[in-house]
């Protein structure tokens, strides 16, 4: 009966640990994807950056349209190799929901400028996949900040090269 | 806690190395954005008004519709604004082929290769010393210099009229074409495709 339990304990953590490999997968290469388009066209993307009138001044609107996308692209091939995979993951987050909360703001005034039923909104939203409609967009990155968020809290973990950056020894652990 | 701890520490040191990283790399790449530029410069408003043919209506409410509002904001500027068929009247001005008059295209290489309005000079406002060379005699020799990109909300065209006034173009002696390239085109009107006075000829059909 107690192998039995141990093997299904086993079973499942073996599972957790596929499911959070593909998860940095999928998403590390998500991410390194629309970087690379954000930072091959780096003025399209200050341009498109532009459009949510964020009360910044020029150089700071520079700076996030410069180093936004090889900062993706930097988090991305974390996620993908396994190196510093809770701390790049909770930089995701710290990425997406202000992004995703200025996206749900130009949608909204957006909506009550011309008054379109709000799933049939699209605009380039600067994500790096172009023109979208935006009840998609914000359902992906809803999807987006979950699993970065369930990366965090994971420890370990199967394909990583090294998962805790800040881990001295394989014999320290930490708690 | 203190695995909270390790990973807040663990964010920090990726956020600083990505920072570092994302800022060298962006030094480093040939389309880098360079950090103290104002790729946006805004002209204070001049008195008085418009100085030439400005066609478009425009009311002393509030625009709604981007063209008004980019209108409003040259005229506003003093710089001169022109339709379609002022234009292609200027387009085919006999002072065209001397030289006196010269249209430039603002937008990236990409669109302008994909086709152009005959002769333009390519003038991409964000990276200015790029083009500057070789349009800034062409324009100083210029009564009129047309400037257009997209159209539509476009605003690279107002923009590189600013950046040309700033190069030493007299603002009387520019023109913005607020319809750009796609009322040329849905105009039925040839664009040349490749670089500038490639002489490859394309003529869109026209739309209604």
């Amino acid at each position: 009966m107690s192998a039995t339990s141990s093997g299904e304990t086993t079973a499942q953590t073996r599972g957790v640990d596929y499911a959070a490999a593909l998860a940095r997968w999928l998403v590390g290469a998500l991410f390194i994807y629309m970087g690379l388009h954000k930072a091959l066209h780096p003025v399209e993307f200050l341009k498109l950056v532009r459009q949510y009138d964020l009360p910044l001044h020029h150089v700071a609107l520079n700076f996030v349209a410069a180093t936004l996308p090889w900062f993706e692209i930097f988090c991305g091939l974390l996620l993908v190799c396994g190196i510093a995979v809770r701390g790049a993951a909770l930089l995701l987050v710290a990425v997406l929901v202000p992004f995703t909360t200025a996206v749900l703001m130009r949608a909204l005034a957006m909506q009550k400028a011309g008054g379109l039923p709000f799933c049939a909104i699209k605009f380039d939203c600067g994500c790096g996949a172009g023109e979208v409609l935006i009840c998609r967009k914000l359902a992906e990155n809803c999807l987006l900040i979950i699993t970065a968020t369930w990366l965090t809290f994971l420890r370990g973990g199967i394909f990583c090269l090294r998962p805790e950056l800040l881990k001295k020894s394989p014999g320290d652990k930490l708690s | 806690m203190r695995a909270a701890r390790t990973v807040l520490l663990e964010a920090l040191v990726v956020a600083v190395t990505g920072l570092a990283l994302a800022l060298a790399a962006n030094a480093l790449s040939p389309r880098g954005l360079r950090l103290a530029r104002n790729y946006f410069p805004v002209l204070p408003a001049v008195d008085g008004p418009a100085t030439v043919g400005q066609t478009a209506a425009i009311s002393n409410s509030p625009p709604t519709d981007p063209s008004q509002a980019a209108a409003l904001r040259l005229q506003q500027r003093g710089f001169a604004i022109a339709n379609g068929n002022e234009v292609f009247e200027l387009f085919k001005d006999p002072r065209y082929e001397q030289g006196l008059i010269v249209f430039v295209d603002a937008r990236d290489d990409d669109h302008f290769s994909a086709g152009h309005i005959p002769g333009a000079w390519q003038f991409n406002h964000y990276r200015p010393e790029n083009y500057l060379p070789a349009i800034l005699p062409a324009c100083l020799n210029a009564m009129k210099v047309v400037v257009y990109c997209t159209g539509g909300q476009c605003e690279d065209s107002e923009f590189a009229a600013v950046a040309l006034r700033d190069a030493g173009i007299p603002r009387e002696n520019l023109v913005v074409y607020l319809g750009g390239i796609t009322e040329w085109t849905t105009q039925g009107r040839s664009v040349e495709t490749g670089a500038r006075g490639s002489g490859q000829m394309l003529t869109p059909a026209a739309k209604p």
